[in-house]
């Protein structure tokens, strides 16, 4: 049961409902009454938020990708792969499928975005496969439009050894699932994972992980930090498994929002199955408002309300995004969310 | 160090379910199966007016309809409902009856669980001693309620729920279902079906109930099914603390309890419900037979500044399906959710709370702390919500797990809805195992092994142990101690 069965098969029933269980904050067959036609062809224009940051690029226009049979990616020689998925469609449908691998020993820096214009059904697919010794670091940054409907949902496997770095930062979309699942099937490998989200509006974002500890010595570490202002719903679900035999896995997760109006929602569901007894497993959660001992005390040094809460609120967000270790990356998040949280005053 | 000592000897003496016993008495069956009938005859033999058997037939017309939950982390084959008895009593004479009227075996039975339902057996303690009052449930009746004479001189009304039906039908018909409607989820809609017996407490305005309440369920018979239902009223300014245990014989077969627990409190109100769950766990080898606990328990804070707080011990049952929530719709009201879950051999929980915040100014805290051995599952599933017009509301959640051994499972699965930007809600999990640093310590200090598991056990659920009531902590701290067997070398 997927958007991407859903897509292909015509049949709405496959889409997930709020009666199961991993999409009850996220309803697609409530809200897709048919499935749309397919988008037409679309030639995207060069750019993109990571364009001035060099390395490789491969383009999807509505769903297609630029002339690479099977969309293959095999990373060599540690340049970044920006990999851009762009929509400009009215009422119509596309789904896209990549499969990237990071060779033993290999760096790469995956540098992905979701820009698009229209109101379309987009569905994305990714599988990245971390041999041992590798490393991938992967920043995506969604900027959709309002009435988009996206589900980008990115399969990981690591081996031991290897690593895997990721920073997802959104605007949401009409409804928007952003999903990482990773496999660390034998263990031994280390995992970050984290996420911004900054909604305003009507908008939808969910961030939705699942970590599998199959083996020993493997760790997580997960912090999500999210912004909801006007009537914006943002959802985090994160889930973090640790199977029979997995023993010294350490995982951590945090998930801390923000609420800045009256009817914004946040829900949020982290998860921790064990089933291995030498671990050590935390999990944090915290939703509110801003500290209003903090807004009283830089008014009091003469800072105007609105800045402090601005300066505050960029705090918050930013712990996040000083995570981020390519720097030209980091820097395009840190300018990404001051844009959102000024384009939200 | 008295703790300690007192917690070793504890194991020593709670190796085996000590409850496991059966009582062999005479006693009345309803036909094996579940039909109209069948509800009929449960409605007649508790001789209950119309309006009482129009809505049992409701229930059981809805519950015909629905469907077994399925997405609790627990693994079990399919019931058949139809195998079971619904009404089993203990052959007695109509109408209340005095102490010396009921079955010597039964009263045999309660004294061998340390249950006192001799008013004077409870007198004679020490000076100064807390008193309790008892409502004794086995199988499907009440065989007796201590002090109700004592309570009625306050006011209080403390009998079983069937007598409540006849005596305070006004009462009943008006908070009966109000908190858990009768189709709120499949069992509590089995429960209004069939119900047979449970408490009833009604606390008038103003009064601090004298002493403490307490039901002790017992399930006796082969093949049946408890199915108790509780309603517990705190009218204006009144307070009560309420205790609840359980037990059941050692069987092969799964024996089924669905009850149902409703809590109405009014404004400025106070329940404190603690329970002390020790249903037969089930054969720890083989996870052979024991209890399915299939409960609703639910407490509505319908007024301002209302207040409930739940404490549980769960050491027992084959399967725990219980999440006892609380309804903070009353303004400033709050609810607290303290639990302790230990799961040995093959048994499986699948335990916590929800806290829903409907009203403005509404807290809710909740601490739980689950123990997982041998090769059991434990899991924490808890729902803290905020509707747009709780601003101000607050909730605490700290679930924490600790695994003992290889082949057991520690899950936390808890879920938060803030639909509002006045309130702060503040969540913390951990699972972990016992800490070999902390082991060690203790082993330098000249402890042993085991009396070193027994104190980081205590020292892991002291928060909730402090707040049961002082008899049930005794008990609960001895339960506990079960959970280290096999945990050691």
């Amino acid at each position: 049961m997927s958007l991407a069965t859903a897509i292909a098969t015509g049949d709405l029933t496959q889409l997930p409902s709020r009666r199961d269980e991993d999409w009850r904050w996220t309803d697609l067959r409530g809200l897709i009454r048919a499935i749309p036609p397919a988008s037409g062809l679309l030639e995207p224009t060069p750019g993109g938020p990571f364009a001035g940051l060099g390395g490789e690029e491969i383009v999807f226009g509505n769903g297609r990708s630029d002339g690479r049979a099977g969309a293959l990616f095999t990373a060599e020689g540690g340049a970044p792969l920006r990999l851009r998925f762009c929509s400009d469609a009215r009422g119509a449908r596309h789904a896209s499928t990549m499969v990237i691998n990071a060779p033993g020993g290999e760096r790469l820096t995956l540098l992905e975005s979701y820009e698009g214009q229209g109101d379309y059904l987009a569905d994305v697919e990714l599988h990245i496969e971390i041999e041992a010794g590798a490393h991938v670091t992967r920043v995506v940054l969604v900027e959709e439009p309002a009435e988009s409907i996206l589900v980008s949902t990115a399969h990981v496997r690591l081996q031991p050894g290897a690593s895997f770095h990721q920073v997802v930062l959104t605007s949401g979309g009409r409804r928007q699932r952003i999903e990482t699942r990773v496999t660390q099937a034998q263990g031994g490998a280390e995992v970050r994972m984290d996420g911004v989200y900054i909604l305003r509006d009507q908008r939808h974002a969910d961030l939705t992980t699942v970590v599998t500890h199959g083996g020993r010595d493997g760790t997580t570490s997960q912090l999500t930090k999210g912004v909801v202002r006007d009537q914006a719903r943002g959802v985090f679900q994160g889930r973090i498994v640790v199977e029979k035999g997995a023993d010294g896995t350490e995982a951590r997760m945090g998930h801390h929002a923000l609420i800045l109006s009256d009817k914004a929602e946040v829900d949020a569901k982290p998860e921790l199955l064990i089933f291995a007894d030498d671990v050590q497993c935390a999990h944090g959660n915290t939703i509110g408002a801003l500290d209003e001992a903090a807004i009283f005390y830089a008014r009091q040094r003469g800072m105007p309300e609105d800045v402090a809460r601005a300066m505050l609120t960029e705090a918050f967000v930013g712990e996040v995004v000083d995570r981020i270790e390519h720097e030209g990356a980091r820097d395009v998040a840190r300018a990404w969310v001051s844009a959102q949280l000024g384009a939200s005053e | 160090m008295a703790a300690v000592k007192e917690t070793v000897a504890a194991v020593a003496e709670l190796e085996k379910y000590q409850h496991g016993f059966v009582t062999d008495i005479a006693q009345d069956f309803a036909p094996k199966g579940l039909n109209a009938d069948i509800v009929r005859f449960i409605s007649a033999k508790k001789d209950e007016p119309e309006w009482m058997l129009a809505w049992r037939l409701e229930a059981f017309e809805r519950w015909l309809a629905l469907e077994e939950p399925d997405w609790a982390k627990v693994n079990y084959p399919k019931i058949d409902y139809q195998d079971s008895y619904y009404y089993a009593a203990p052959s007695q004479k109509a109408g209340p009856m005095s102490l010396d009227e009921v079955d010597p075996d039964i009263l045999e039975t309660y004294k061998k669980l340390g249950i006192p339902l001799r008013e004077q057996e409870v007198l004679a303690g020490v000076q100064g001693a807390p008193r309790y009052a008892v409502d004794a449930v086995f199988d499907s009746v009440s065989v007796v309620t201590t002090f109700k004479k004592e309570l009625a001189a306050v006011g209080v009304i403390f009998c079983p729920i069937s007598e409540a039906i006849r005596e305070h039908p006004e009462l009943v018909k008006k908070y009966l279902g109000s908190v858990v409607p009768v189709s709120d989820n499949y069992f509590a809609c089995l429960n209004s079906a069939v119900f047979s017996d449970g408490s009833f407490v009604y606390i008038p305005p103003g009064v601090r109930c004298p002493m403490e309440l307490s039901t002790y369920f017992r399930i006796n018979a082969k093949d049946s099914g408890q199915f108790e239902r509780t309603l517990i009223i705190a009218d204006k300014g009144s307070y009560c603390s309420y205790l609840e245990g359980c037990t059941a014989p050692m069987r092969d077969e799964n024996q089924l309890h669905a009850a149902v627990v409703e809590l109405v409190i009014l404004e400025d109100a106070e329940i404190k419900y603690s329970t002390v769950q020790n249903w037969y766990p089930g054969d720890p080898e083989t996870g052979k037979g024991g209890i399915y606990n299939f409960v609703t328990k639910r407490a509505d804070c319908r007024e301002d500044r209302a207040k409930v707080s739940w404490t549980q011990v769960e050491t027992g049952s084959a399967i725990t399906w219980k999440y006892p929530s609380c309804i903070l719709r009353g303004e400033g009201s709050s609810g607290e959710f303290y639990s302790i879950a230990v799961t040995n051999g093959h048994q499986q929980a699948d335990t916590g709370t929800k806290m829903i915040h409907l009203g403005a100014n509404t807290k809710s805290r909740i601490i739980s702390k689950g123990i997982s051995a041998g090769k059991s599952s434990n899991t924490y599933r808890g729902l803290v919500s905020a509707h747009p017009k709780a601003v101000g509301s607050r909730n605490f959640t700290q679930c924490d797990s600790l695994l003992i051994g290889k082949d057991c499972a520690a899950h936390t699965v808890p879920y938060i809805e803030a639909r509002n930007g006045l309130s702060v809600f503040e969540h913390e999990a951990t699972t972990t195992r016992l800490s070999d640093d902390q082991l060690f310590y203790c082993q330098q200090r000249g402890l042993d092994t085991e009396s070193a598991v027994a104190l980081l056990v205590n020292g892991f659920v002291r928060d909730v142990l402090q707040t049961l009531p002082m008899e049930f902590a005794v008990e609960a701290q001895k339960l506990v101690a079960i959970s280290l067997e096999g945990s050691v070398g």
